[in-house]
């Protein structure tokens, strides 16, 4: 059976008028229409996920090559796969951190760390360095019409931030002769400095974060009048 | 099977890491690396599905034993299944899928950042009325610059206030934000290299 556009249009439309008013409705306070709201959306959400990790991992990675493996035979591949799948059986076995399911969460914990490092390492930490390096770059500054003493100043202030941001999350502290612990004077003034950037940065993000609450907002109140004047418009 | 957790983590993560670094000069590495991150990706893939049908299993043990706002796991779990098992049958680029998707999933996230907007006045005005200091007030202030900066306005905009706005992102919040990011990537750093060395087990193990 072939659906219509048009109407898998419409289908669409109403289901996503129906879930924006009960979301909506939280603006009269936690309500059951808006828990029933969420509960579905969490359901299929999940469904989601799980079919998406169904077509798009398990079976092109796991399933189609131990099949391609019994077809022609290939040894190292099944013997690659049956240890995957020797893994999996333990996970799906043991989903708790115990038993048997400990050996595959401990190769899973020992593969996301060396990704994580590596990705920390070429990903921000090498790059964020070299960005505040960069901002001192003259030639690049004077390509981009920029004034020498604008760049030296900018780049100064970007490096002054980073390092007074830094210094705010250095939580080393020595104990005093009445037992309490500071952190180090000249620590303490520089974090002092370090809140006012963190202060100014996180600043910026809630509006970023305010901004696109709103575009949202928008679009959601827009797309609830197009319909319903779509919808009258098929009655008038 | 501590010593074997351990065994296990430390291997498989020196060989994944090696083959970021020292593949120049055995490039048998990246071929290693390759194998064990498509046997981790299958084994996510797993875990998501297990993580899933523990959803599952809680919901519907809450359902069986009448707990208070069981009505709306017995949705979850319904939702869910029939989610599940239409994008096994259909697969999940189908148009019945794409329904779900674009009538439920994607109007359900914009509704809720939507309502954000209200929560995030409304956190904005408590923290002015609770804790009036410096670190409130600069947060609360550049965040008013910024908005009114980047807006559109009936008027038009504000003398020298988007120039000034784009300076504070560009410049003073780039300076923040470069020294958060790299503080969080400095503590990744340590935290890969405590579970490289056997030091932090979080698959168990004491």
């Amino acid at each position: 059976m072939v659906i219509s556009p048009e109407l898998i249009n419409l289908i669409t439309g109403v289901i996503s008028f129906l879930f924006t008013l009960l979301i909506f409705s939280y603006v009269l306070g936690d309500n059951p229409l808006f828990r029933i709201a969420v509960y579905i959306f969490v359901g299929v959400s999940s469904g989601y996920i799980a079919a998406v990790a169904w077509w798009q991992v398990i079976m092109p990675r796991l399933v189609y090559p131990a099949i391609s493996a019994v077809n022609t035979g290939s040894s190292a591949l099944m013997l690659e796969l049956g240890l995957v799948l020797l893994g999996a059986l333990m996970l799906l076995l043991f989903p708790h951190v115990t038993g048997l399911g400990r050996i595959t969460l401990s190769f899973l914990v020992g593969v996301g760390a060396a990704v994580t490092l590596a990705g920390a390492l070429t990903g921000t930490l090498i790059p964020q360095v070299m960005g505040s390096i960069n901002a001192f770059d003259l030639n690049a500054a004077s390509a981009r019409n920029i004034g020498f003493m604008e760049a030296i100043f900018n780049g100064a202030i970007i490096l002054v931030g980073t390092v007074l941001t830094l210094a705010y999350f250095h939580f080393g502290a020595r104990p005093k002769a009445d037992g309490s612990m500071h952190r180090l004077g000249l620590i303490e003034a520089l974090a002092w400095g370090g809140r006012v950037f963190i202060g100014i940065a996180l600043g910026v993000v809630f509006a970023g974060v305010y901004a696109a609450a709103l575009t949202a907002l928008i679009e959601r109140i827009s797309s609830l009048i197009t319909f319903i004047t779509g919808f009258l418009g098929n009655f008038l | 099977m501590r010593v074997i957790t351990v065994f296990i983590a430390i291997i498989s993560g020196l060989a994944v890491l090696s083959g970021y670094f020292l593949s120049g000069l055995f490039p048998v590495l990246t071929e290693v690396q390759t194998h064990l991150l498509n046997g981790a990706i299958i084994l996510t893939g797993i875990a998501a599905l297990v993580g899933i049908f523990n959803l599952i299993s809680v919901h519907t043990d809450k359902v069986r034993r009448g707990e208070k706002g069981s009505v709306y796991s017995a949705l979850l779990v319904i939702s869910l299944v029939i989610t599940f098992f239409l994008g096994i049958i259909l697969r999940p680029e189908h148009d019945a899928m794409q329904v779900v998707m674009n009538g439920i999933v994607i109007p359900t996230e914009a509704a809720l950042m939507g309502i954000l907007t209200i929560s995030l006045l409304y956190a904005a005005i408590r923290l002015l009325r609770r804790r009036v200091d410096m670190m409130s007030i600069i947060f609360l202030l550049t965040a008013v610059i910024i908005l009114f900066g980047s807006a559109t306005l009936p008027f038009g905009e504000i003398p020298l206030l988007g120039t000034f706005s784009r300076w504070v992102t560009q410049v003073w919040a780039l300076g923040g934000v470069r020294g958060i990011l790299i503080g969080v990537a400095l503590g990744s750093l340590t935290t890969g290299l405590r579970v490289l060395f056997g030091a932090d087990r979080p698959y168990g193990g004491n």
